[in-house]
């Protein structure tokens, strides 16, 4: 009886690339995201990739966790977890947006002329704020 | 003296007889003659399978409220005008009412608005408090009329709807509480049936905004159920465009501040889109006002996506629907367009 030994030795091995790649992606992402959030004009372009963390960041080392933890119970709380970031993270960034334009902030768009005449403006502006 | 106009909405509730009593004698107290134009606003879902019925029941609901004005004039000089409002068009929001309402009222000369205190049309809950403020906005002036009313809780007897709530609340939460815990224990099962039943019986008339429907509400979960696979989709697909964007040296984004008409119902269906919206990144719903959602858009392809509307035909799926997502997209209806930012 050594076929199964093997298949289940490869299955391992698969999820745990799996594990590694869906740990890999979400770093990725969230890396992308705080590159984002350093490198965008004002505080509405940065609050959509702000919420790059939550969805692919999070989602896919969440997704990565639920698969180290294989098929028992506490995969589902993963999963819930996952629901609760994507209900809570849209109104977050909702409420931040919502903030900002309430408290008089002026967004940067692209009509303003040169896009890194805007992006210093911004830059300068978000530093007195 | 010139005749006194008012205006007076009606919807079928239990003060709507207290309102037109008051709409009559308070507007023969200021004027000899009293002009009395009775409305009803018929809301959007008039053209739905049980919109026949409530035109039908908005004819008879008229007929009723002209004799009442009858029985009331009991004499004097009142002039009776009826119509029916929204017929041509989607009313959705409380700023929908109010525009209506004062199109009309400019249209015919109106001195004064009566407004019924339990004022709701159509299926949705009672709406007095964001209809005043728009009513105050579009300059309309407006009186409250006071009525007596039972109230509206403490019933013993348990009503149709109140047992579908109950139920409904009662199985939401003993499966949640099963999720988190170990279904096939018996201490788990025990307590869980305990704690479902406290939830349901104290939140039971708060956790639903709109009626239940023993086929629909059911149903709306499980297209919503296949919502999600879609948006996860949306989601990744919307995540590589931004990031391939944000990673490149030159960065080209082109931010822009869209308005978005969206033709869903407030309360959860209008909140459901814009936290679709505002999750996909490269679109981010600002302002929320009735159904015309404020989103700032990051680059090209995220405000395009926005304007065909896609996730707006999968709400309206899930909450209305296979024919009700056929719809034209905000682009082709004319409800999509770039503003300035001065319109925060």
């Amino acid at each position: 009886m050594i076929e199964p030994i093997a298949l289940q030795s490869t299955l391992e091995t698969v999820r745990f690339w799996a594990i590694v790649l869906c740990l890999g992606l979400g770093v990725f992402f969230t890396l992308v995201s705080t590159v984002g959030v350093l490198r965008l004009p004002d505080i509405y372009a940065r609050a959509h990739t702000a919420s790059q963390t939550d969805t692919l960041g999070a989602g896919f080392a969440l997704a990565g966790v639920a698969l180290a933890f294989g098929w028992q119970h506490a995969a589902v709380y993963t999963v819930l977890l996952l629901f609760f970031v994507f209900i809570t993270n849209p109104t977050a960034a909702h409420a931040i947006a919502r903030s900002a334009a309430e408290s008089d902030v002026e967004p940067v768009l692209a009509e303003e002329g040169e896009a890194d005449d805007a992006e210093v403006a911004a830059e300068t502006e978000g530093e007195t704020r | 003296m010139a005749a006194e106009r008012v205006l007076v909405p009606l919807s079928d509730t239990v003060t709507v007889r207290q309102t037109v009593a008051y709409a009559v004698q308070s507007g023969l107290e200021t004027a000899d003659s009293l002009e009395c134009h009775l409305v009803i606003a018929l809301p959007y879902d008039v053209d739905l399978p049980e919109g026949k019925r409530m035109s039908d029941g908005a004819e008879e609901l008229l007929e009723r409220a002209e004799n009442w004005v009858e029985e009331d004039a009991d004499g004097a000089d009142v002039t009776i005008e009826t119509a029916v409002l929204g017929t041509d068009e989607y009313l959705f929001g409380p700023r929908d009412y109010a525009e209506i309402f004062r199109a009309y009222a400019d249209d015919h000369g109106i001195d004064r608005l009566v407004l019924d205190p339990e004022y709701s049309p159509g299926v949705t809950a009672s709406m007095l408090q964001p209809l005043e403020r728009e009513l105050d906005r579009v300059g309309m002036s407006y009186d409250e009329a006071p009525v007596e009313r039972a109230a509206r809780h403490g019933r013993l007897v348990l009503s149709h709807t109140g047992f579908d709530r109950l139920f409904a609340t009662f199985w939401i939460s003993f499966g949640f509480y099963l999720v988190l815990g170990d279904p096939f224990y018996w201490f788990d099962l025990l307590t869980g049936a305990a704690v479902a039943g406290i939830v349901s019986v104290s939140l039971a008339h708060v956790t639903f905004s709109m009626p239940l429907d023993r086929v629909q509400s059911p149903l709306r979960a499980v297209r919503f159920v296949f919502y999600i696979p879609y948006l996860l989709w949306e989601i990744v697909k919307a995540n590589i465009a931004v990031s391939a964007v944000i990673l490149r040296p030159s960065m080209p984004i082109e931010p822009t501040l869209t308005r978005v008409n969206a033709r869903v119902r407030s309360g959860l269906p209008l909140l459901a889109l814009a936290n679709s919206i505002t999750l996909t990144p490269g679109t981010l719903t600002v302002r929320a006002n009735d159904q015309q959602l404020l989103v700032h858009t990051l680059i090209p392809s995220a405000r395009e996506d926005l304007f065909d509307g896609g996730l707006e035909k999968a709400i309206r799926f899930v909450f209305y629907g296979r024919e009700s997502a056929a719809i034209p997209s905000p682009n082709e209806r004319d409800d999509a367009e770039i503003v300035g930012g001065d319109e925060l």
